[in-house]
């Protein structure tokens, strides 16, 4: 490691050492309590210049080089910071797809106000859109300047306490399902919009389900043109598979700890059949690190493939999985007895059932590991593409 | 380094791109010499390239791409220790002759004793490495054994050497050499394996694509498309790993160790998985299935096992605390 980058280590670390709220675990015990710690840390982050190290140079708080960034990521694993999970869509999705789609105009209406707090969240799938995202049915009417929305969107990451949604609704039913498709900025304040908490198997709240009946939305707020949303959609969930593994690798790098930890308690320093398990899990947290590195260094040199951010997505949620799985194994029965999760405590907190069952969210959101396998065999291997209907291969 | 990464690639893709795969072992030899590649990382100042550990890499990822029969990688090592060993008129000789193709050898095993020794039958010395001694001995008047091993790319011997050679490092110095050529030799093993784990991915797709049953190939098959992204997903990350590390000057022998581990893991998941894709065909001798598989076994084995390399990244992760 060159000088000046351990020079910005150290520095990062004494601004942490000062700034990291110390007591957070316990007061996210509650969702107001969480709520609370996410939006002060975040404010915290922001002042100090540490919330959007991946944002372009002329916005502020942007601007920081891959290996400044990865050395942010790594201190604040290492702090044992709060991850920022109630701003994860605002500075990452909305503001990549800003960044990419928006006008001007946009651009300095909802970047600020995003530094200063605001919360976004993603209003993409749907009852019978999963995996088929492009099967959207969630109505967009234009009616002079506003287009009329009803519908209902699933999975909305943090929905419940957002304000803004990035929304994606069909505004066609001619021709190919992705061409009948446009992207809105959602206000969450609108009439007609009601959001419900939906409950996950290891006790959490962080996704909400979305009501929108007859929601009226300004034209002014379309990302792209009419009938280009599955394009502008592509670019917030390659932002999500690619950029944010960095620095959801780089947690996972700094977690090993927990792992160690676990097995030095359970007194099986010398299992060396465990050892071998733990130095494998490491060393494919490594190669998933590298790979994000690698996918980043491209995209920043203009090299990135169609499917790379899928090999990124699909490295990290498998090793998550393993992971949390081997967490969970040698936390034997003690693992088994219920703990109450923190909110916002990360992928990996050390609370080993509730991290195997989180994991899920990463082989299953943000494009299923299913998914991410089809985009990888045909994008990147060229492999036949499945055919378009069944029905009509059944026939012929 | 002068030349970047994906030209020398370039070079070295074409140069054995086109005899297809295990090329003939002595015309091998001679391109290798003749690219220059046996000089890639002696400095500049003794005669070499000074290109670094990325250069090195590339020649040995393409030289597993290929399965390229032959002492590359012990070749190599031979190299490293006389680059590194003290100036003397007879090492300068020794080295000049390595890097121009003379034969000399190296043991691709892990311990200390004089096994696993590519082409030793053809080879004028070995290099030695005892534990406080690094010597090159002349293999004449030595007892050289063949071992028939199941990957026919590699003519492995035991040798029982006589004579002590010329001491290239004594003490301290032995041992830090002795890393050194094991950290070599370890990276190596990883580069060779990453180039035959994404050649023979390569072929294993095209089959997929070419190969027709039920009115449709293969590759249309979903459980088939799904299993070959899983190995293109590992691939890549173990590649990306290897580049990183190689960039890497502070990495430490548990962390190539760990490396190599992994890379021939994948290697060895890759090419059990090609013949199961491959079908019938792929247990037949004449197609090339099987070298893939016989070399990545044999390669997860040199340089100290998988258990062994993994057993110690856990132990690194318990003492980093």
């Amino acid at each position: 490691m060159t000088d000046a980058l351990e020079t910005f280590r150290q520095e990062v670390r004494t601004w942490l050492d000062g700034a990291v709220p110390r007591d957070w675990r316990e007061t996210c015990a509650t969702h107001a309590g969480f709520l609370a710690v996410q939006r002060s840390w975040f404010a915290t982050l922001a002042a100090g210049g540490y919330a959007v190290p991946h944002w372009p140079a002329p916005w502020p708080g942007g601007g920081r080089s891959l290996a400044e960034q990865k050395v942010i990521y790594e201190e604040l694993a290492r702090a044992d910071t709060p991850r920022l999970l109630l701003s994860f869509m605002s500075t990452y999705h909305a503001a990549s797809t800003l960044f990419e789609w928006g006008s001007a105009e946009q651009q300095a209406h909802y970047i600020p106000r995003i530094l200063e707090g605001e919360i976004w969240c993603q209003g993409f799938s749907e009852p019978n859109a999963g995996s088929d995202l492009a099967n959207v049915r969630t109505r967009a009417e234009r009616r002079g300047d506003v287009y009329v929305v009803n519908g209902q969107k699933l999975w909305s990451t943090m929905g419940q306490f957002a304000d803004q949604c990035l929304l994606l609704v069909r505004t066609s039913n001619e021709g190919a399902k992705q061409a009948g498709l446009t992207y809105l900025l959602l206000d969450l304040k609108t009439k007609g919009v009601t959001a419900r908490p939906i409950h996950q198997i290891h006790g959490d709240e962080e996704f909400a389900e979305l009501f929108l009946d007859d929601v009226e939305v300004p034209v002014a707020n379309r990302l792209g043109n009419e009938g280009q949303g599955w394009a502008v959609a592509q670019s917030t969930l390659s932002s999500e598979r690619g950029l944010t593994l960095l620095e959801l690798g780089a947690r996972m790098r700094g977690a090993l700890w927990r792992i160690a930890d676990l097995i030095r308690a359970n007194g099986r320093d010398g299992d060396v059949g465990l050892l071998r398990d733990v130095g494998r899990l490491a060393t494919r947290v490594d190669a998933t690190c590298a790979l994000a590195d690698q996918f980043l260094a491209n995209r920043i040199a203009g090299e990135e493939r169609v499917g790379d951010a899928s090999l990124v997505k699909l490295s990290y949620s498998r090793t998550l999985r393993e992971f949390t799985a081997l967490g969970l194994r040698i936390g034997g029965l003690d693992a088994q007895y219920h703990q109450p999760i923190i909110f916002g405590g990360g992928m990996e907190t050390g609370n080993w059932m509730a991290d195997f069952m989180n994991s899920y969210a990463w082989t299953i959101a943000g494009g299923s590991d299913e998914v991410q396998r089809n985009i990888i065999s045909e994008r990147l291997l060229g492999m036949p593409r499945e055919p378009k209907s069944w029905v009509t291969e059944a026939r012929s | 380094m002068t030349m970047t990464r994906a030209e020398l690639q370039g070079a070295a893709r074409q140069a054995f791109g086109e005899g297809g795969l295990t090329p003939h072992a002595e015309k091998s030899w001679s391109l290798i010499a003749e690219m220059g590649w046996l000089m890639m990382a002696v400095p500049e100042t003794q005669g070499g390239l000074g290109l670094g550990r990325e250069a090195v890499g590339v020649i040995h990822t393409e030289l597993g791409h290929a399965l390229v029969p032959g002492p590359a990688i012990a070749q190599m090592l031979v190299i490293e220790a006389l680059s590194a060993a003290e100036d003397s008129p007879e090492r300068d000789d020794l080295l000049a002759r390595a890097m121009g193709g003379e034969m000399m050898t190296a043991s691709l095993s892990s311990g200390r004793k004089v096994d696993c020794v590519p082409d030793a039958d053809r080879a004028s010395h070995l290099l030695v490495m005892a534990a406080d001694r690094v010597a090159l001995v002349p293999l004449a008047g030595a007892t050289i054994t063949p071992r028939d091993t199941w990957d026919k790319t590699r003519r492995l011997f035991d040798v029982d050497v006589t004579g002590d050679g010329v001491t290239l490092a004594t003490g301290d110095a032995a041992v830090a050499l002795g890393r050194r050529i094991e950290t070599q030799l370890l990276f190596a093993l990883a580069g060779d394996s990453l180039g035959g784990a994404d050649a023979i991915l390569e072929l294993t797709v095209d089959y997929l694509k070419t190969r027709r049953q039920f009115d449709r190939p293969l590759a249309l098959f979903q459980a088939l498309k799904h299993r070959v992204a899983d190995m293109k997903t590992w691939l890549s990350a173990a590649e990306a790993l290897f580049w990183s590390r190689a960039l890497d000057t502070d990495a430490t022998l548990d962390e190539i160790g760990a490396l190599k581990a992994h890379a021939t893991s994948v290697y060895r998941a890759i090419a059990e998985d090609a013949i199961q894709l491959h079908g019938g065909i792929g247990l037949t001798m004449e197609h090339h299935c099987h070298l893939f598989l016989k070399r990545a076994t044999l390669n997860a084995v040199l340089g100290g096992d998988t258990d062994y390399w993994e057993e110690q990244a856990g132990r690194q992760l318990l003492q980093a605390g």
